[in-house]
């Protein structure tokens, strides 16, 4: 997954993509541990799947007691009637925090998190040691792999020890943070506590078949316990998924579906990972199951809306790629992404050395909450692209702000990973499959990849930055807020180092002992023949060298650069040049907003000097400035100073940052004409009517003109036609139809 | 088959009036009015765009170009600059009149905010209907849509910033109108003669892109209307019967299209050009009704030609 660098709020980038992951495993806890309650009879019946358990809730909900009708209504499903009848009960005794609790785990298992956080935290409220209030928040919290849901886990096993499903909630989240031994613990722990704990039994199995064993001990101990226990696939099948591991993750939930066929939650997650790869009939058919069978979470409801919305696409295929674009951006965005695309394949498979078995699929959103929901069938992510197996999903650059993001290094990112995980089974570590993409980033134009922000500064003058065996968690369980995007930075640099010190051969070897199912420790040290420790005891110095002049003089640099600014405003160009020219190279990746190369141009500029101006801003360029503003006024530049080919290279960046620019194409096709390349000159045109230019006749004609000039001249003559018939008295176009014509 | 006959017809009725407005000795009467910006910003920005749009104008033959803009703009003056060119505009001469700044509606009646006393819509039109020449009133303030229903006047185009008096933000409407005249490419039809419906469509076209490109919902909906009626339309077409006045209503002269060719020798060819135009006009409002090889071969044919008799006028 490429993540948002520019934004703090991205640092649940890469989590989020489970929190699609609508698992409602809440209900199936022994009876025991719920607590007393009207509905305790009925749970167990549940909890070894009686049907009779049916009956149970029916009868609860016809009692005239607000609390066991709301339990029985809740376990018929009815949501609507549980609700009101819960309000009732609490009403009734507003002090009796356990009924808020009951409450909550309701919209838990209705898809509304924060309505059962407010119930939690109100019962809370009314005894801080409520153990099921603070198991509540934890099981809210970790819906969002809140690094919190833990610490509630853990102050409701100390005011309630017996309470197994907290060990539950613990298990499961130690499991997604990749350490298998302390899930494995704490499930176990849960099991001395309840020994029917079906969710414990389940994580217990996960972990065995994630390291290729059958796991029969386990399943075999739940099925005994609860023939229609789907959900122990469902939970095995989460886990899959999560670890990349879609194929396997697909056939789980299928199992789940066979053992219990009414386990929406799982059939939803299977229709989502369908829609991943691109089998949308089946996606559909499973997910329309839900909607009208009343399963109707946002996850569903977005996912269907997103599938009726494809046929407004265009799909694009050459033996190698699929490429889908939308329509209406489908003319423009089309000849860059297909070109990027072909190279990327080409380089990967000579470098990977590896074929894919199949076309990579890459599909473009100019709406980000259409990408966003094709993701994890949620709105609100933080990403710019992710990948399933051979399918990458990723925004349009016009679904951002110019300059937000450079398309082609997602593209690039998002394709790499393909490979390593195609090659790998999908069993690389995530600081391993994002580090060397982000290296990736760079290694195909230094210009392209994310720089180094004040937050990996910050990260690295603290000391912040993980040892290389427990870098995983820095993008599943981040400790504070920036860490994940510090991590993928961090990664980014690890992969770099390895291989400007044990070359490329070491990360092919990498790949190869991930794909062998060892492990980051066991991989360093057979590959690199290092402990990890040794190796970060060798990188963090090699790190810290590199970055020491920017971490050391970052905070003058700050102090400075407002001086800068202030000086700019007040037009003392002058002492814009003195004190920018000094600080610059202090902190030369900051090409952000108010970059010290952008007030330096500025203040040459005023100055008349255009010489400096222009190499202020090609070293704002050089440092992967991405403004196109910024580098368009550095083409003009160049081409006023009769250096065309300079300024078709910056308008060509622009092209991979923000290509939805008609002046930018026209310019560009321009200058191609004159420095004698008709072929770019004719994308560049093609480009221009791709942004729905008004000046219809203009830019067939200038396309017309490039055609003819690459001697493709019955395509000419089609363009000629087509630009007098918006404009039937253009002279030039008629000139060049004379000249086209047969006589 | 009905609509485009109709449509054929009423082309016909409108090449007839383009080719009067292109070679009459008419005087071009334009009159800009940026009103008050309330911030240096703004102010700046509303006397540079009048400022830049006199600069393109400079060069038109027989145009009489005013400005009134920061403390000038003051109501009695443009009632009075309004009075003078009434008083010396004929019915074959055009008249553009450009508001620019902030304006506001209270839901009966619009205002352009100018030093002192405000002028409203129905102010203006009261002092515009005394102005003989044909009229194109390009409103480009904030909630300009709401001078529409009183502006607007058979034959008279309307061209607003937004579609009501509610669209209350700052515009850049005007900016777009403004660049338009100085960039080729709003001369759509390449016959060298930019008109009122070309600027429109190249400014709100413009106006639409910079709110895309910055994400932003757009504020300001431009509208024109030269039917007399109506609200407004964001995409003037024949189907929806604005912007054929419009279409008509030339505004800057970009080349040599103002010269009429005067050798006798030419006429006969000149008579073919203009016949060949209109039949490609006619060609174009049938393409509904074509079968599309049928089309594009009758449409080359004339294209082919239309280049060949263009081709003998310039030896």
């Amino acid at each position: 997954m490429k993540a948002k660098h520019s934004l703090l709020i991205a640092a649940l980038v890469l989590i989020v993509l489970y929190v699609g992951d609508e698992q409602r495993w809440f209900r199936q806890v022994p009876a025991s541990a719920q607590g007393p309650g009207p509905q305790v009879e009925c749970e167990k019946l549940r909890h070894h799947g009686d049907p009779a358990a049916t009956a149970c809730y029916q009868r609860l909900s016809r009692s005239n007691d607000p609390l066991t009708k709301a339990e029985g209504l809740w376990g018929l499903r009815d949501y609507d009637g549980a609700n009101l009848a819960f309000r009732a009960a609490v009403k009734l005794t507003p002090k009796d925090g356990s009924r808020r609790v009951r409450w909550g785990r309701m919209y838990l298992d209705h898809w509304q998190v924060g309505d059962a956080q407010d119930l939690f935290k109100e019962a809370l409220d009314l005894n801080e040691n409520d153990a099921q209030a603070m198991l509540g928040m934890a099981l809210a919290l970790s819906e969002s792999f809140d690094g919190e849901a833990v610490k509630f886990a853990e102050r409701a096993l100390k005011a309630d020890p017996t309470l197994a499903e907290a060990r539950e909630v613990i298990a499961r989240i130690r499991l997604e943070d990749n350490n298998p031994e302390k899930a494995v613990e704490e499930a176990k722990q849960a099991l001395q506590i309840s020994p029917e704990a079906l969710q414990a039994m389940a994580i217990l199995a996960t972990v065995e078949m994630m390291d290729e064993k059958p796991a029969t001990e386990w399943t075999d101990k739940i099925f005994k316990i609860n023939p229609t226990y789907g959900e122990a696939y469902e939970t095995m099948a989460h886990f899959f998924v999560i670890n990349r591991r879609y194929d396997e993750g697909i056939a789980l939930y299928r199992k789940a579906l066979d053992v219990k066929p009414t386990l929406w939650s799982a059939r939803a997650e299977l229709g989502v990972n369908l829609m991943r790869f691109g089998k949308e009939d089946e996606a559909r058919q499973n997910l329309e199951a839900c909607y009208t069978n009343g399963y109707k979470p946002p996850l569903v409801v977005n996912s269907l809306t997103l599938l009726d919305s494809y046929k407004n696409f265009e799909t694009y295929t050459t033996p190698t790629t699929i490429l889908k674009v939308h329509k209406k951006e489908a003319a423009l965005l089309r000849p860059y992404f297909q070109a990027e695309l072909d190279r990327a394949v080409a380089t990967y498979e000579k470098k990977y050395k590896f074929k894919l078995d199949g076309p990579v699929q890459v599909e473009v959103y100019p709406d980000h909450e259409d990408f966003a929901v094709r993701t994890m069938g949620m709105p609100g992510l933080g990403a710019l692209g992710v990948t399933f197996g051979k399918v990458v999903a990723m925004d349009s650059p016009n679904g951002r702000k110019p300059g937000d993001f450079h398309w082609a290094a997602t593209m690039w990112h998002e394709l790499s990973h393909v490979y390593v995980l195609t090659m790998t089974d999908s069993r690389t570590p995530r600081w391993f499959t994002e580090g060397l993409a982000v290296y990736e980033e760079t290694a195909i134009s230094p210009d392209w990849g994310d720089r180094m922000t004040p937050r990996e500064i910050k990260a690295i003058k603290e000391k912040a930055l993980l040892p290389i065996a427990d870098l995983d968690r820095g993008y599943i369980h981040p400790s504070y807020p920036e860490q994940v995007i510090v991590s993928y930075y961090q990664g980014g640099r690890v992969l770099t180092y390895i291989i400007e010190k044990w070359g490329f051969d070491a990360v092919l070897g990498m790949i190869q002992g991930f794909k062998e199912k060892k492990d980051t420790v066991q991989v360093i040290k057979e590959v690199l023949k290092v402990t990890p420790e040794e190796f970060d005891a060798q990188f963090f110095p090699w790190l810290e060298a590199q970055t020491k002049k920017t971490v050391d003089g970052f905070n003058d640099w700050t102090k400075q650069v407002k001086i800068v600014n202030e000086n700019a405003k007040n037009k003392d160009w002058t002492a814009v040049i003195t004190e920018g020219t000094a600080i610059r190279d202090i902190y030369p990746d900051y090409v952000e907003a108010g970059s010290v190369y952008e007030f330096l141009a500025q203040a040459y500029l005023a100055k008349e000097d255009k010489t400096n101006a222009i190499a202020q801003l090609e070293g704002y360029a050089a440092h992967g400035g991405r403004n196109p503003t910024t580098l368009k006024q550095l083409a003009d530049l160049q081409a006023a100073a009769g250096n065309k080919r300079a300024a078709a290279a910056a308008i060509e960046k622009v092209n991979l940052i923000f290509p939805k620019d008609e002046t930018a194409h026209q310019k560009l096709g321009g200058w191609y004409m004159d420095l004698g390349n008709p072929l770019a000159a004719i994308r560049e045109f093609g480009a221009v009517l791709g942004s729905g230019t008004i000046d219809q006749a203009g830019a067939h004609y200038n396309l017309a003109n490039a055609l003819h000039a690459a001697k493709q001249n019955d395509k000419a003559l089609e363009e000629v036609y087509l630009s007098l018939e918006a404009a039937p008295a253009y002279k030039p176009a008629q000139k060049l139809l004379l000249e086209l014509s047969p006589q | 088959m009905a609509v485009a006959q109709e449509v054929g017809n009423d082309m016909k009725k409108l090449l007839l009036l383009a080719a009067v407005a292109l070679t009459a000795n008419a005087t071009s009467f334009y009159l800009t009015v940026a009103g008050l910006g309330g911030e240096p910003d703004y102010e700046q920005r509303f006397t540079g765009w009048a400022s830049d749009l006199n600069k393109s104008l400079a060069g038109e033959a027989g145009a009489k170009v005013d400005t009134l803009s920061g403390k000038d703009a003051t109501k009695a003056n443009i009632q009075a600059k309004l009075a003078q060119i009434a008083s010396q505009a004929k019915a074959d001469d055009t008249f553009t009149l450009l508001l620019i700044g902030h304006g506001g509606y209270d839901d009966i009646d619009y205002k352009i905010n100018i030093p002192g006393q405000d002028i409203s819509a129905t102010e203006l039109a009261e002092a515009l209907n005394k102005i003989a020449a044909r009229q194109v009133i390009v409103n480009a303030t904030s909630a300009s849509g709401g001078s529409i229903s009183k502006l607007q006047k058979e034959k008279r185009v309307i061209i607003t910033a937004t579609k009501s008096g509610t669209e209350k933000n700052a515009t850049v409407f005007a900016r777009f109108w403004v660049e338009a005249f100085r960039d080729p490419a709003a001369d759509t039809d390449k016959n060298q003669t930019l008109t009122a419906l070309e600027a429109f469509k190249y400014a709100s076209a413009k106006t639409k892109d910079y709110f895309e490109s910055l994400k932003r919902l757009a504020t300001e909906n431009p509208r024109l209307e030269d039917t007399g009626k109506g609200d407004g339309e964001k995409d003037p077409t024949v189907a929806n019967g604005q912007g054929l006045i419009a279409g008509r209503f030339p505004l800057l002269h970009l080349g040599s299209a103002s010269a009429v060719v005067n050798s006798p020798a030419k006429q006969a060819l000149l008579k073919r050009k203009d016949d060949l135009e209109t039949s490609i006009d006619e060609l174009k409002y049938k393409k509904a009704s074509l079968d599309a090889r049928a089309y594009d071969g009758q449409m080359r044919t004339l294209l082919l030609e239309l280049a060949k008799v263009q081709a003998s006028l310039d030896q």
